[in-house]
């Protein structure tokens, strides 16, 4: 049958044969470099072969011929170990279980400059993923190793150390080290070298410079031109350089505020990153996550990115790679930023009608698109007057909110926990649509997990909710939480959480008298547990709250004042 | 509170920000969650009558002297039930916001007629005259003066047949959390007087509520 034969072709079309094994182990020269050859060719681009020959054992054989000390049989060994690596934990991980990685090392330094090309190119392939190990620069030899390196005439060599600077440079004391060595004196030569070696010197000068205002002063004060080197690359023809040239800007000025204060480079940034936004490969993915760092916490970048009708373009962009997960990740993030200080962004998103695409996100297949979401709806919500509208309490929105308070990933559970503190304080005294839809069972069962941030982030919410509650609501939200539960919380563990549950009672006191009596309900439990607190408070804000508590209860009947006084403060 | 006249209301601009000075004295009863009571007037040629008004503060922000709630008016001849409006307010804490209001139809004339009609205006008038106040501080005066300007109505369309054209000159006493204010509209009635006093909800002090965005 046609179609049978058709799906046995292509099977074995993918299967590693044994019998490469076999030539990749023979004592003969030009046998082994035939099968290395081959097997480097078949695996190219293909993670089916890939996989195939790794599951057959190729690995180690190929890694075996590293030992060789004819150089076709080493360049030849070293490309196929990096074609394994290329994009592939998986090959990384078996090109590390060979023991391959110091014998590529150790090519960096064999006379044949092709060889140590392969080397190089196949070391690259292993850093650019988080298995690599990590390179010690704190060691000197090391450390010499790499300057080496980053000296080096040949541009695979160069990009090498770079790239391990990108995957192990973690610490400010590495950091630090990295700037004394005068490394940063290397990276800004090849700032002026070939396109890949300035991009690998604007990756690494941004992972040098991140949060260390001594490492970034040291690149400014380095040498004069540096900093307008990294401006110029801002215009580069490639946009990978611009948009690379663009982070390492903006790491630096996140890192020391004092520089790059001049607002024409700041509109710059705004304008370049909204351009690099339309690229439609792998620099307009990053180009978002970037222009969130230059937006983030910064109302001044925020109003510029308005006028710069930011908001409109990213709308579009919502309604263009709703399917590229990342993307999609990048730009709610974004958009999360813009919304997040500024009434003019919140009103601008909502005449673009961009809430229901957000809302449409809630329930994406992808955990990180689904959290951007819930970040975006938080920052949206900030508007008090949508809050009071009641723009967030409808069912669209709501549903699928208290949806992933059951989520199976924790980032976004507490994602969309900060979304709802936030949409629960709608002013209206009934907050039906939340509690109908079952929020308020799920908040209450969040404020007993074990996660302190989980248990914080339901007693926030529950607290808002509270907030202007009227009788009915009020007594909803104490039944589901009950009385012991709320005493427990106000003693918890962690003083944060005490912070919240206080003010919850605060809260649910406020309003008409009645309110006063919950209390105390059950034996003044509630009130035996704020007098515990307040007796013992460890930090101020749980002092604030616990007295606004007795003030509202003071602030009731004689019963009411009197129980106060018993308190005994 | 929304007024008879028609006439199209304008759109709000927040205020560009002048540098220095401090802000307002915080006052317990300028919280989130108090709510007041009173009357407005609203006189006319053909008769004088006031209409019940109750006001919620909603959200506040001092330091970028931004203030918001709801209004609603009680006995509206027009309405069938109560008309609730949202509007944010001003603060005139000479660091966001002047004595003068550079927008919504008002000239610092008419803002000057206004702020003097408040007896604890009269010790600054002379200051604000120069500079709208600019070189004042405020931040241990007794009273806080602000602007509220109705941005929708919450409870009503637009097509009511009310209007939120107009906004209040506002000020808020801090020793007893009362409010005076008078309500500016070129195409109303001049001084209408709101007159507020802040509400305890039958307790016998006062009780504090709050939420916190994230």
């Amino acid at each position: 049958m046609p179609a049978s034969a058709s799906i046995s072709a292509s099977s074995s079309h993918h299967r590693a044969s044994p019998d490469l094994l076999v030539r990749l182990g023979s004592t003969d020269p030009e046998v082994k470099l035939r099968a290395l050859r081959e097997v480097k060719n078949q695996i190219i681009g293909n993670r089916t072969k890939k996989l195939s020959f790794l599951k057959l054992g190729a690995v180690p054989a190929v890694a075996a011929a590293l030992d060789a000390a004819q150089s076709e049989l080493l360049v030849q060994s070293a490309a196929a170990l990096g074609s394994f690596a290329c994009g592939f934990d998986a090959g990384v991980r078996a090109v590390l279980d060979a023991g391959a990685f110091p014998n590529l090392i150790s090519l960096l330094s064999y006379p044949d400059e092709k060889v140590v090309d392969a080397g190089a190119r196949s070391l690259r392939m292993i850093y650019q993923s988080k298995l690599a190990p990590k390179y010690d620069f704190l060691q000197v030899e090391n450390m010499e190793f790499l300057l080496s390196l980053l000296s080096s005439e040949n541009e695979t060599v160069t990009g090498l150390g770079a790239s391990i600077i990108i995957h192990s440079c973690q610490t400010d004391i590495e950091q630090n080290a990295l700037c004394h060595a005068g490394v940063l004196k290397k990276l800004i030569n090849l700032l002026e070298g070939s396109l890949s070696q300035r991009d690998a010197s604007l990756e690494s000068l941004a992972t040098i410079m991140k949060d260390n205002p001594e490492a970034a002063s040291k690149f400014v004060s380095e040498s004069g031109r540096a900093l307008s080197s990294v401006i110029d690359l801002t215009k580069d023809r490639y946009p990978r350089t611009r948009m690379l040239a663009c982070r390492c800007l903006i790491v630096m000025r996140n890192t020391s505020p004092c520089h790059l204060q001049d607002i024409g480079i700041k509109t710059k940034l705004v304008y370049l990153l909204l351009e690099l936004l339309d690229d439609p490969g792998q620099v307009g993915e990053e180009a978002s996550f970037v222009f969130s760092s230059l937006i983030a916490q910064k109302e001044d970048l925020q109003k510029l990115a308005f006028k710069a009708n930011a908001l409109d373009k990213l709308h579009n962009q919502l309604l263009n790679y709703s399917s590229h997960p990342r993307r999609f990740q990048g730009i709610l993030l974004v958009l999360a930023d813009l919304c997040s200080n500024l009434e003019s962004c919140r009103s601008r998103f909502l005449s673009l009608k961009a809430l229901k695409l957000v809302a449409d996100a809630l329930t994406n297949d992808n955990a990180d698109v689904r959290a951007a979401a819930c970040i975006c709806l938080r920052s949206v919500s900030r508007s008090i007057k949508d809050l009071s509208a009641g723009h967030f309490t409808n069912e669209v929105i709501v549903i699928p909110l208290v949806r992933l308070l059951h989520d199976p990933c924790t980032s976004v559970q507490v994602a969309a926990l900060g979304a709802i503190g936030n949409i629960v304080v709608d002013f209206t005294t009934h907050k039906s649509t939340f509690v109908k839809c079952g929020g308020l069972k799920l908040l209450v069962q969040l404020s007993k997990s074990m996660d302190p941030t989980m248990r914080l982030k339901a007693l926030w919410a529950l607290k808002n909710l509270t907030f202007l509650a009227d009788n009915t609501c009020k007594e909803g939200i104490l039944s589901e939480l009950t009385t012991p539960l709320l005493s427990s919380l106000i003693c918890d563990p962690e003083a944060s959480v005490q912070v919240q549950a206080l003010a919850l009672v605060r809260n649910l006191v406020d309003g008409c008298i009645n309110s006063v009596e919950y209390a105390f309900a059950e034996n003044d439990i509630i009130l035996d547990a704020i007098g515990r607190q307040l007796q013992s408070a460890s930090k101020a804000e749980i002092g604030i709250q616990g007295m606004y508590v007795l003030s509202n209860i003071a602030s009731g009947n004689e019963f009411h004042k009197d129980a106060v006084h018993q308190v005994g403060l | 509170m929304p007024v008879r006249v028609v006439e199209a209301s304008a759109p709000s601009q927040v205020s560009g920000a002048n540098s220095g000075q401090t802000s307002p004295p915080a006052c317990t009863l300028l919280s989130v969650g108090q709510a007041f009571s009173g009357t407005q007037n609203v006189c006319s040629l053909q008769k004088d009558e006031a209409w019940r008004v109750n006001v919620r503060i909603q959200g506040c922000d001092l330091e970028h002297g931004y203030l918001c709630g709801t209004m609603e008016a009680l006995n509206v001849p027009m309405a069938d039930t109560p008309v609730v409006t949202f509007w944010e307010g001003e603060i005139v804490d000479t660091k966001n916001y002047t004595f003068f209001t550079g927008k919504w139809e008002a000239k610092p004339d008419d803002d000057i007629r206004h702020w003097t009609k408040f007896p604890s205006f009269s010790p600054l008038a002379s200051q604000v005259a120069v500079d709208g106040g600019k070189s004042l501080d405020l931040s241990n005066h007794p009273y806080i003066f602000m602007r509220w300007k109705e941005q929708n109505f919450v409870n009503v369309g637009t097509d009511c047949g009310l209007t939120i054209a107009g906004f209040y000159y506002v000020c808020f006493s801090c020793s007893d959390g009362s409010i005076s204010g008078f309500y500016y509209d070129p195409n109303s009635s001049p001084f209408q007087k709101l007159e507020l006093k802040s509400t305890n909800e039958g307790r016998s002090g006062f009780s504090f509520s709050s939420y916190e965005l994230q």
